[in-house]
C-alpha cells in the first residue's frame, strides 16, 4: 500500500479542474438539459489542514463532497490523492483509496441505520475493509474509537434512537474515523445541532485533527463556524470558485463582491460588527441555464457590460485567488 | 394595554398524573409595533408556546393559562368559533419550512385566496386583485405569472414569501414567525427578515419572532426572551440582554458562539444536553449544566424575579462583571440542606 503513504512535497488531496454535470429530463417533448453542478474546481489540501467550502444551497458544495469521497465519478478533471490520480486506478486500488477519504453527513438523524446498534454501525466499515482482523480485534477497535470521540463504553449495544443529536453526530464522527482516514469530508456537520452542542462537536473535531492528523474539507453555510475552524476558505457560486484564500484574510477583507455580500448578510450579535449593506437582491440562478459572462453579474452591484459577456477566470490578487474582472477597482 | 398578554401559560403532554411540561408557566406580552424575539435551543418550548397561542395544540396536549388575552379578549375563555375568527385573521403565523407549509396540490393563487375567502369574503375578482397586491407587497418578481404556479415550481425563498403573503392577507395585528428563515440561505434570510420588519413597521403589527439564532434575534427584535426546557430564563431589551447577560445560561450560550471566541483555540461549551422528558432535574433545570450551581440550585427551583429591570429565573443573577451575585446566602442555604 505504498501509494497510500504521504509523500513529501506532494499535497494530500488535489482537485484539478473537477467537473460534474448531470443530465436531467425536463419532461415529455422537451429536450434534456445539463446541470453544471460542478464546473471546474481546483484546490489542494495539505495534511492536518482544514479547507472550508461555503456558498448558498445549489452552489455545488455537496456535489464536490461526493466527488472527493469517490461516491461519484467526475465528468471531467482529476482527483489526486498523494499525487496519484484516482481516475486511472483499477477498482481494487480505488477501493483502497476510498478508505483514505471518509465522510460525516449533515443530518445525524438520517445517516445512522435505526436497526443497527452502535457497535454494528461502527464495526461494519472495519469488517468490510480490514478483513484480516478477527472479531475480538474488531470490537476492540470499535471501543477504542468510541473512547476517542467521547462515547461511553456502555453505548456499544445501544440503538441510535437512544441518543441526542450531539451524541449521534459523535457516532458519525467515530464511523468516519475508524478506518484512520487522511481526509474527512464533513458536509454541514453541525448545522442540525444547537449552539451549545455545536460547540462541543466542533471542539471534538479540532481535538481529533491534532490527535489523528486528519485533514478536513468542511462544507458549511455558517460563516462564524467556518471562521473558527478553517485554515483556508473556498467560496463557491454556481459550481465555480468565486474566491479562495486564507480564512483570516478573507474575513478581514473579502475581495469578491459575492463574498462581501455573504459576510454582510450574516447576522452579527455584536452591534459594532454590523455593517449596513444592501442585501443581495434575487436568488441563485438556475444551473441549467446559467447567466452569460460572470454567473454573479445579475446580482452584483459592481457589474458592467464586460461582466455580462466574459466569464472571469480565477486569478491571483493580493495573495488570493479571485474570479472577478473588477477586483482591482473594488479593492 | 398590550396586544397579546400571556400569563403563566403551561402546556402539558402525557398522562394526567405524570405530565410532561413542554411549556412551564411562561408569561410575556407583545405590544403593537413591537418585535419580541423568543430564543432557545431545541426542546425549549418556544414553538409549542406559539402553537398554544394559535390554538393548534391538539389532544392529548393540555393548554392552561391564567390568562391568554389578545386585544382584551381571553382566547381560552371564548367559544371555539369566535377564536377561529381571530386566529388566521388578527393573529397569523409563519412556519419554519416553507416547502411543507404550502399545499403541493394547489396553485399559489388558490391558497392565498382561500384565506381571504374565509376571513374577508368578497367576490372572486376582488380576491384575485388582492392576491396580486399581496404578491407585489412581498416582493415577488413577475407576480402575475406566479399566481398560477405550484409550490414545487418555486424556490425556498420564494415559497417563504408566498407563506408571508398568506399570513398578512387579512392584515393581522399580531404575526407569529416560527423560525421563518432556518431553512433558507443567509442572503435570502437577510431579504426575508428585512421584508418582515418592513411589513411590521408599515402596519404597526406586533411580531413574535421565534428562532434559535442569537445573532438574528439580536438584530431584529426590540425585546428578547431566552427560554430553556420550557421555562422562561431571562427577558429584557435586545440591546442590553446580550451585552450584559444576567442569567448564567444566557452567558454560557453567548460564550459558545464561535464569534465570541475569535483568537481562541477551542470554543467554550455547555456540558451535557437540554433535559428531556425523563431526566428533568429536581431543582433548577439548568443546575446539572451550570458552572455556578450549588446545593441550593440542585434542591430548589428558582422563580422568575426582577433583577435590575430584567426578568431572571436564577437564585444568583449575574452582575455587570458576569459574576453571580448573592452567592453567600446561597452557600448557607446549601449547608442547611
Amino acid at each position: 500500500m505504498s501509494f497510500l503513504d504521504t509523500k513529501p512535497g506532494v499535497p494530500l488531496l488535489e482537485s484539478d479542474d473537477l467537473v460534474r454535470h448531470y443530465d436531467v429530463n425536463r419532461g415529455l417533448g422537451k429536450p434534456s438539459a445539463t446541470v453544471k453542478a460542478l464546473d471546474g474546481v481546483s484546490f489542494t489540501l495539505e495534511a492536518q489542514k482544514t479547507l472550508a467550502v461555503v456558498g448558498e444551497s445549489g452552489c455545488g458544495k455537496s456535489t464536490l463532497g461526493r466527488q472527493l469521497t469517490l461516491i461519484e465519478k467526475p465528468s471531467a478533471g482529476q482527483l489526486k490523492i498523494n499525487g496519484e490520480a484516482v481516475g486511472d486506478l483499477s477498482d481494487k486500488d480505488a477501493k483502497m483509496f476510498r478508505r483514505t477519504v471518509q465522510m460525516i453527513f449533515q443530518n445525524p438523524y438520517g445517516s445512522l441505520n435505526p436497526r443497527k446498534k452502535v457497535g454494528q454501525i461502527l464495526g461494519e466499515p472495519v469488517l468490510l475493509n480490514m478483513d484480516h482482523l478477527g472479531r475480538k480485534e474488531r470490537e476492540e477497535r470499535v471501543r477504542d474509537t468510541m473512547a476517542k470521540v467521547g462515547l461511553r463504553p456502555e453505548f456499544y449495544g445501544r440503538y441510535p434512537h437512544m441518543f441526542s443529536g450531539g451524541q449521534r453526530q459523535r457516532i458519525s464522527i467515530a464511523r468516519a474515523l475508524i478506518l484512520e482516514p487522511k481526509v474527512i469530508v464533513a458536509d454541514e456537520p453541525v448545522s442540525a445541532l444547537d449552539v451549545s452542542v455545536q460547540a462541543q462537536v466542533l471542539n471534538l473535531m479540532m481535538d481529533l485533527q491534532e490527535e489523528m492528523n486528519v485533514a478536513y474539507v468542511f462544507i458549511s453555510h455558517d460563516l462564524s463556524v467556518v471562521r473558527h475552524i478553517a485554515d483556508d476558505v473556498m467560496v463557491m457560486y454556481l459550481g465555480r470558485v468565486a474566491e479562495k484564500g486564507p480564512t483570516e484574510e478573507i474575513f478581514a477583507k473579502p475581495l469578491h463582491p459575492y463574498t462581501r455580500a455573504l459576510l454582510a448578510s450574516a447576522p452579527k450579535i455584536d452591534p459594532a460588527q454590523r455593517v449596513k449593506a444592501e442585501p443581495l437582491t434575487g436568488e441563485l440562478p438556475s444551473p441549467i441555464n446559467p447567466p452569460s459572462g460572470c454567473a454573479f453579474h445579475k446580482r452584483c452591484p459592481f457589474a458592467n457590460e464586460h461582466c455580462a459577456q466574459v466569464r472571469p477566470e480565477l486569478r491571483m490578487f493580493e495573495g488570493r485567488e479571485v474570479a472577478c474582472h473588477r477586483v482591482e477597482e473594488i479593492a | 394595554m398590550a396586544l397579546l398578554e400571556v400569563k403563566n401559560l403551561t402546556v402539558e403532554f402525557g398522562s394526567e398524573d405524570k405530565p410532561f411540561r413542554a411549556v412551564d408557566s411562561v408569561s410575556y406580552s407583545v405590544d403593537r409595533g413591537e418585535v419580541l424575539g423568543i430564543v432557545g435551543e431545541s426542546g425549549s418550548g418556544k414553538s409549542v408556546s406559539s402553537l398554544a397561542i394559535m390554538g393548534l395544540i391538539d389532544f392529548p396536549g393540555r393548554v392552561t393559562a391564567d390568562s391568554l388575552t389578545f386585544d382584551g379578549q381571553d382566547l381560552l375563555k371564548m367559544p371555539a368559533k369566535k377564536r377561529r375568527a381571530i386566529t388566521g385573521k388578527d393573529i397569523a403565523m409563519i412556519f419554519q419550512d416553507p416547502m411543507s407549509a404550502l399545499n403541493p396540490c394547489f396553485t399559489v393563487e388558490a391558497q392565498i385566496m382561500e384565506a381571504l375567502k374565509v376571513h374577508e369574503g368578497g367576490n372572486k375578482k376582488q380576491r384575485r386583485e388582492r392576491t396580486l397586491d399581496l404578491l407585489n407587497q412581498v416582493g415577488i418578481p413577475d407576480p402575475k405569472s406566479r399566481m398560477t404556479a405550484y409550490p414545487h415550481q418555486l424556490s425556498g425563498g420564494m415559497s417563504q414569501r408566498i407563506v408571508i403573503a398568506m399570513a398578512i392577507a387579512c392584515q393581522p395585528r399580531l404575526l407569529i414567525a416560527d423560525e421563518p428563515t432556518t431553512a433558507l440561505d443567509v442572503t435570502i434570510q437577510a431579504q426575508i427578515i428585512d421584508l418582515l420588519l418592513k411589513l411590521q413597521d408599515d402596519s404597526d403589527m406586533g411580531l413574535l419572532l421565534i428562532t434559535h439564532d442569537l445573532a438574528l434575534v439580536s438584530e431584529a427584535a426590540n425585546r428578547i426572551q431566552v427560554m430553556y426546557a420550557g421555562q422562561l430564563f431571562e427577558s429584557g431589551p435586545a440591546d442590553s440582554i446580550f451585552a450584559a447577560p444576567r442569567h448564567p445560561y444566557t452567558q454560557a450560550l453567548l460564550e459558545a458562539l464561535p464569534e465570541r471566541s475569535t483568537g481562541n483555540d477551542r470554543l467554550s461549551t455547555i456540558p451535557g444536553v437540554v433535559p428531556g422528558q425523563y431526566d428533568r432535574p429536581k431543582g433548577c433545570l439548568l443546575a446539572p449544566r451550570c458552572r455556578y450551581a450549588n446545593d441550593h440550585c440542585i434542591q430548589d427551583r428558582p422563580e422568575v424575579t426582577d433583577f435590575n429591570g430584567r426578568d431572571v429565573r436564577c437564585f444568583y443573577p449575574l452582575n455587570d462583571q458576569g459574576q453571580p451575585t448573592g452567592q453567600t446566602t446561597g452557600q448557607t442555604a446549601g449547608e442547611t440542606v
